[in-house]
């Protein structure tokens, strides 16, 4: 990991916690999608980051986000699950060597298929314990889980558009 | 022992998983009960300068729609003043007595950050305990329910919104004072969901649900919604409904919290009866 490597993530870490509190906590769809993009910074973490800091990493951000929506824990605990998974996932999706090509996972190096494999398990893991979590009941399984599918499919949807904004293909 | 710390050095990262993870629930499972409002003050005070700068700017983009909705206040609160009515009586009476105290007084707040889109919705608004806002107040906008004070900073409060799964309100029908629960089940917000409404009470769509004041947060008679349908049961003693809450939590300016002057001598009064 190179010191360029580390200050682009803090940059990323405030812009996708802010783009999160003051953007899309504000926006309402239908009730049942609320996306939680800011988990795209655990996503983009480098490959080579040591496995504690993925989870120390996490709660912070985590926490953060909880800090300006005063659900304190609800965001950390989702994060830090997701977190906890992503070496796990990495080592079940990767066939050979090739596929760890580059500092940081993404569409251009991985290809789609890999990445759509791997941001779709972690969205999911995320959103289904942040959404269970927040409701902790289970007489709401139906709605909740149905907005647990939802919102993952929209964060998806913004994860896959900021791939295709920052780091293009022919770059 | 040496195997012990190889074993741990080897599965630190299973450990540590489990060490943060705790400590996130654990937090959770604590501060999510209101009442344990420490650390929600401190959050406060961080996150309501973010929330009050980000406001102060789209504040300008609803410029006009607050200026509507303060003179159409102020054309209700001139038809109220005693100049405005046409006196009939030969009598006035003038209230000095100390025997008469003012029960309720209202604080007004503008809010600075609401969501509707949550399972567990909360608003927070510009003033706090500096302005004698407490916990467990109600809050109000004109004469219908918006939430409940859980907590406050010195300079700004976060509310419950009606639309939060630990809200429930105790309400009454309008027409014979029958007492009921309203509760939201999260999804649609202008709905609500009107619980133990006794068997043999006939509702009609479109019967007015007011607040009981049987909670000591809101006073008597402020608007909740009207029943917009409702399911017979067959095998349970009460009935449920549906009601369309009158309050639009979607746009949502200026609020006004109520202060109940006597609510420490309610308190006080209970909590002597239950020392006997």
């Amino acid at each position: 990991m190179t010191s360029r490597t580390v200050f682009f993530n803090i940059i990323r870490f405030f812009f996708l916690i802010f783009f999160q509190v003051l953007i899309l906590n504000h926006i309402n769809l239908s009730g049942y999608i609320n996306p939680y993009f800011y988990i795209y910074f655990i996503l983009l973490l480098p490959f080579d980051t040591p496995k504690w800091m993925l989870l120390v990493a996490a709660l912070v951000l985590g926490w953060s986000v909880d800090i300006f929506t005063n659900t304190i824990g609800l965001n950390a605990a989702a994060c830090v699950m997701m977190a906890f998974a992503r070496p796990f996932v990495i080592s079940a999706i990767s066939s050979g060597p090739e596929s760890l090509l580059g500092e940081t996972p993404s569409l251009r190096n991985q290809g789609l298929k890999w990445f759509l494999y791997y941001s779709i398990i972690l969205i999911l893991i995320h959103h289904f314990a942040f959404f269970y979590l927040e409701i902790f009941r289970l007489n709401e399984f139906v709605e909740t889980f149905v907005r647990a599918l939802l919102s993952s499919a929209f964060t998806l949807l913004l994860v896959l558009i900021s791939e295709y904004l920052l780091y293009p293909r022919g770059k | 022992m040496r195997n012990l710390f190889l074993f741990f050095r080897e599965h630190y990262f299973y450990f540590l998983f489990l060490l943060l993870e705790t400590i996130s629930l654990v937090l959770l499972f604590n501060y999510n009960e209101f009442q344990k409002s420490s650390l929600y003050s401190v959050s406060n005070a961080v996150s309501g300068s973010v929330n009050s700068m980000f406001n102060g700017i789209s504040e300008y983009f609803s410029l006009g729609k607050t200026n509507r909705v303060l003179i159409e206040e102020m054309a209700k609160l001139h038809s109220r003043i005693p100049e405005a009515f046409y006196v009939t009586d030969v009598n006035i009476f003038y209230k000095k007595d100390s025997i008469v105290h003012l029960e309720y007084k209202y604080i007004s707040a503008k809010v600075i950050s609401n969501s509707t889109n949550k399972r567990n919705n909360f608003l927070m608004i510009n003033k706090g305990s500096m302005h004698g806002i407490e916990n467990h107040m109600g809050v109000i906008i004109g004469n219908k329910i918006v939430g409940q004070v859980v907590s406050v900073s010195p300079h700004f409060s976060w509310i419950m919104s009606m639309l939060n799964k630990d809200s429930r309100i105790s309400g009454k029908f309008k027409k014979n004072n029958q007492l009921v629960n309203v509760e939201w089940n999260g999804g649609n917000y202008r709905k609500g969901q009107v619980r133990e409404i006794p068997k043999h009470i006939v509702m009609v769509k479109g019967d007015t649900i007011i607040t009981s004041g049987n909670s000591d947060i809101f006073p008597e008679g402020l608007m909740i919604g009207t029943i917009s349908g409702f399911k017979n049961a067959q095998d349970e003693n009460f009935n449920n409904g549906e009601i369309l809450f009158s309050t639009d939590f979607n746009s949502l300016g200026y609020i006004e919290v109520v202060v109940d002057m006597m609510r420490k001598e309610k308190e006080e009064l209970k909590a002597s009866f239950k020392t006997q």
